[in-house]
């Protein structure tokens, strides 16, 4: 690929990130760092994944660490300046979203626009292009409680990326959107990976194997695994059991995340 | 005001969108309506036979409560996991739309009952309105906006069942919505709830709730 040399730029840094909810620990002392491309993050329900994205979508704050994104440090209670800054080049698609009931899509994308600090010039023009980005035009003036799940996603989606995002976070972005719409977004991702760093939590690892250049495994608040969408594939295709995965990137992930326990467990 | 001026003296801003995503122009037209209510009624129960201004109490009591429950009801945010990734604090916007909307309520309510202010009138109707929207603006950040209407009706219809006849003393605390006006333990009662109360939403935000 032609982004050899941007991939080298560390965007995302973590180290010792711990996320605690009460008593229940969601990540232990976690170290990472992406760079720009589409970095799939997998692992079971309840895994840390969503904990992760948080905090690297600066809504939850960490119980201890260091984040550094885009090249400045965002996770002290006291770094408000510089989480401004980053809030400025970040999109951010959560698991749950809520919206106000009476705005249609060009309204909510253009409030998340707002909220973004966008110069409002650029505004209107910014949010066509999300929201055509992600096959809504014909949408646009509709209202978004009037929309199916799918089309809501997809919504979801367009707010995310409408200020043109240096770091973008995607929680589960394909459940709900139908064949034939997955296949489209993730070949959105794979343009939107050759600019930026972006970041997509799922479970579904066919998404991963489609559009993703790199692969996290995340299992109890660690890391399980990380490597390639390629080595993942062929950790699958070694002679692995059958019974792991119906192709080798589902076995792969298995045998990846059985290793990890086995490892854990012997410890 | 530009644009420019405005960043550069840091003022907030309440853009069209954000009204909209807080259903003010809704809460606006309830005030008005509550207002309208309120004048009418206290109007009404003094031209009632052997009533006088003091049958002006069960307005003083319940016009507040309704306007602090539709101040507290738009501080809901509808959408409080983007919110939260917004670039510039909110502290600013919430400090804002509170004092903004309790601008309007005191102003409109106070003249609403017109006439013997030493007792259930205006001042009285102000010192009700800070308190209760104080309360109500308390529970927006403790329970949520979806039920901070509550609180403040539980203790409204206790201290209108329970209030004793004579003003002043220990009520004057306790009771203070019931008190006729120039009590000054009721004043520093309200006005300690509008502050803190007020100052626990600014700073905390609207408690989140599930989408």
């Amino acid at each position: 690929m032609s982004t050899v040399t941007v991939r080298n730029a560390r965007t995302v840094r973590v180290s010792g990130l711990t996320v605690r909810h009460r008593r229940r620990t969601a990540l232990d002392a976690v170290d990472l760092d992406f760079a720009p491309g589409v970095h799939g993050l997998l692992g079971p329900n309840g895994a840390g994944k969503t904990s992760l994205i948080r905090v690297l979508a600066t809504v939850a704050a960490p119980s201890g660490g260091r984040v550094e994104l885009l090249g400045s440090e965002v996770g002290a209670v006291t770094d408000h300046r510089s989480r401004s800054a980053v809030r400025r080049r970040l999109g951010y698609l959560p698991q749950e979203f809520g919206y106000y009931p009476g705005f249609t899509v060009r309204e909510f994308v253009s409030y998340v626009a707002w909220l973004k600090e966008m110069p409002a010039a650029q505004v209107p023009e910014a949010v066509e292009r999300a929201v055509a980005r992600v096959g809504l035009a014909d949408r646009i003036d509709a209202k978004v409680k009037t929309l199916s799940g799918g089309m809501v996603r997809r919504v979801g989606i367009a707010q995310a990326i409408v200020n043109d995002p240096d770091l973008l976070l995607l929680d589960e972005p394909t459940a709900g959107l139908d064949p034939e719409q997955r296949v489209e977004f993730r070949a959105l991702l794979r343009e939107l990976g050759e600019t930026s760093t972006v970041i997509v939590s799922t479970h579904l690892v066919e998404d991963v194997a489609a559009a993703c250049t790199e692969v996290t495994l995340v299992e109890a608040g660690r890391i399980a695994y990380r490597g390639t969408t390629a080595e993942l594939t062929a950790i699958g295709s070694n002679g692995a059991d059958d019974s792991l995965g119906d192709n080798s990137i589902e076995r792969g992930y298995t045998a990846a995340l059985r290793a990890h326990r086995t490892a854990v467990a012997g410890r | 005001m530009s644009e420019q001026m405005r960043r550069t003296m840091n003022l907030p801003d309440l853009p069209a969108l954000y009204v909209r995503s807080r259903a003010l122009p809704l809460t606006a037209a309830a005030l008005t309506g509550i207002v309208l209510v309120a004048a009418w009624a206290a109007d009404w129960l003094q031209d009632q036979p052997h009533f006088d201004h003091t049958a002006r109490v069960p307005v003083l009591v319940l016009a507040p409560l309704l306007a602090s429950a539709a101040i507290g009801a738009s501080l809901h945010s509808h959408s409080d996991e983007l919110d939260r990734t917004a670039v510039r604090p909110w502290w600013p916007r919430r400090l804002l739309h509170l004092l903004a909307l309790t601008v309007l309520a005191t102003g409109a309510l106070a003249l609403s009952v017109p006439g013997h202010p030493e007792e259930f009138g205006a001042p009285g109707m102000v010192r009700n309105v800070l308190g209760a929207t104080g309360v109500t603006a308390a529970s927006v950040a403790l329970i949520g906006a979806r039920l901070s209407w509550l609180p403040m009706t539980v203790y409204s219809g206790a201290v209108y069942l329970a209030a004793p006849r004579t003003p002043g003393g220990a009520a004057a605390v306790w009771a203070w919505p019931m008190q006729p006006g120039p009590q000054g333990a009721a004043w520093a009662v309200a006005v300690a709830a509008y502050v803190a109360g007020g100052a626990l939403l600014v700073v905390r935000g609207a408690r989140p709730e599930p989408v």
